[in-house]
């Protein structure tokens, strides 16, 4: 990316639109190449789940040993089961989840991003679609590895409910994730390096998203801040949902998720606009 | 010996003018990682503010456990950037360049790039254990010297381990995987309180991905002196290096020359 040269027009613009259905093919496409190229390396992702037992093992050993400890049955309303398998989930969320913002930074350091831009396809939408086709595999090898150690170490998982209704928690916690990878990546037209940002957003995650321990543990004061920060829905939401599920939980998790998927959904697609619209590319 | 320690020293200087020129960066990425660090301490704050201790374990020995593993993390994978991508050089052919040059292969190949964040873990690490100090309210010159020591050793063994794992690229091809376990791993283990492992997993935090000597040994050894733990400090981290030197030259001679154009500014 430099400045000065031949100026290129935000993608799309005299393009007539295609149709909805269309759009939507192109998208499917590439969600199912990246789905069948992740399917390729099957013992590479079975490596990367193996992650999940490691962390599953600390935070057992950690948290029976504070459990003992305390003598109570129950922390801030959950055993050490539940606490185990709000783990599990939050950990399966958190090592599935596509970060794109590296990849996009590269494309607009390197500049190959003006191959992707006057590509028949959005920048940003083909970045989810490729991301959500390896999340999705990534997601079922985590579930099924890290369901099967912490079944083995504190027995049996929730019931149904808590399957489906952290399911639909997760797919939302997906977008919500992948705006503010976009976010981040984006940045790069302006900072050029993102690490800072990408690292900072990582630890807001782990601490503030509860995936290091259940918000329910926080204080109080710290517990509310929390919760009125989008981190929160992606991994607690979910994770909470999935060891204690309700209707009413639910409703809850996916409103703030819509909220907050509309607020910095929308600041991506205004970034984006105006990045594509000044970006300027040098040389053919 | 003299000569190879100015070679380094040379090298070193070199990667510290290279980053200078991008002074801003490297400041911002110093910055943010010292940041990425403290916001992940906060999880021990927030835990030990509710349950205290954890095995005997409680804030200010973390605080001391943090001092020591993001020092000597900081500082190896600063000196020695690419003990984090030898898998990549050897996979991609690129060591031709470091053997077609009179100097030891290793060192040269390890040195030869820094990282501007392992600088920002490096001064948080400092922090950390001046946090430590000043909270368990006792500081010698002693003390100092034991920190020096801890964080020799930290640099040692994890470096070394990182060349042991990543030397297997001479004998199964790709280990990028393998590799990128391995880092997690160690680097998770060493940032909990070992007390909390029975003796199995601490015989594996001992050997097999070494932990205890790079966080939990190097960090009580800093809080008080233990003639033992200096001695598996020092077996520990000769005993690494030495694996690890012995490995990647075995490894080296299997080594097959990328044959492509390199060029190095």
């Amino acid at each position: 990316m430099a400045s000065g040269g031949r100026r290129q027009a935000a993608p799309g613009s005299g393009v007539r639109s295609p149709s909805l259905p269309a759009a939507l093919g192109k998208y499917w496409a590439i969600f199912r190449t990246q789905l069948v190229n992740s399917l390729a390396y099957p013992i590479d992702l079975l490596g990367r789940s193996l992650l999940i037992v490691l962390f599953m093992w600390i935070f057992m050993n950690l948290w029976r040993v504070t459990y003992g400890a305390s003598g109570a049955h129950s922390i801030a309303g959950l055993t050490l089961a539940d606490t185990m398998w709000y783990l599990m989930m939050a950990e399966a969320v958190m090592l599935s989840k596509r970060d794109l913002s590296e990849e996009m930074t590269e494309q607009v350091k390197d500049g190959s991003v003006a191959y992707l831009l006057n590509k028949p396809f959005n920048f940003i939408l083909y970045h989810f679609a490729a991301g959500l086709g390896h999340s999705v595999l990534a997601f079922g090898g985590n579930l099924v590895i890290g369901a099967a150690v912490v079944w083995l170490m504190v027995g049996p998982p929730p019931g149904i409910a808590g399957w489906l209704f952290a399911g639909a928690a997760v797919i939302l916690a997906w977008l919500l994730d992948f705006c503010f990878s976009a976010l981040i990546g984006l940045s790069a037209f302006v900072v050029e390096e993102t690490a800072a940002f990408r690292w900072i957003y990582q630890k807001f995650l782990l601490l503030l998203g509860g995936v290091l321990i259940p918000l329910d543990f926080f204080p109080a004061w710290l517990q509310t801040f929390s919760l009125n920060l989008p981190f929160a829905w992606i991994i607690y939401g979910p994770a909470r949902l999935f060891v204690e599920p309700s209707l009413a939980r639910l409703g809850q998790v996916l409103l703030q998720q819509g909220i907050w998927l509309a607020l910095i959904g929308g600041t991506v697609w205004i970034l984006y606009r105006r990045a594509a619209a000044r970006l300027a590319i040098n040389g053919g | 010996m003299v000569r190879h320690v100015a070679f380094v020293l040379a090298l070193w200087k070199t990667n510290l003018l290279s980053a200078m020129e991008y002074r801003v960066s490297f400041l911002t990425q110093m910055a943010g990682m010292m940041l990425n660090n403290a916001i992940y301490f906060v999880f021990w704050i927030i835990f030990f503010a509710r349950f205290e201790e954890v095995n005997g374990w409680d804030l200010v020995d973390m605080l001391f456990l943090f001092g020591v593993v993001a020092t000597g993390f900081g500082v190896g994978t600063y000196l020695f950037g690419n003990a984090v991508r030898l898998s990549f050089l050897i996979a991609s052919g690129q060591m031709d360049y470091y053997l077609s040059l009179p100097r030891p292969v290793l060192l040269h190949a390890l040195a030869s790039r820094s990282n501007a964040s392992s600088a920002g873990d490096c001064a948080y690490g400092l922090l950390s254990f001046g946090a430590a100090v000043f909270f368990a309210g006792a500081f010698d010159i002693l003390m100092l010297l034991r920190f020096g020591l801890g964080c020799l050793a930290a640099v040692t063994v994890l470096i070394s381990f990182l060349v042991l794992v990543q030397s297997l690229t001479f004998w199964i091809g790709n280990t990028n995987l393998l590799t990128s376990n391995a880092f997690n791993a160690i680097v998770t283990f060493s940032l909990y309180p070992i007390t909390l492992f029975d003796g199995t997993a601490k015989l594996l935090l001992f050997t097999l991905i070494p932990a205890a000597f790079i966080g939990a040994l190097p960090a009580e050894f800093v809080r008080r002196f233990d003639l033992a733990q200096l001695a598996q400090i020092c077996a520990g981290s000769a005993v690494f290096l030495f694996l690890a030197t012995f490995v990647f030259y075995r490894g080296l001679r299997r080594y097959e020359s990328g044959s492509a154009f390199q060029v190095r500014t």
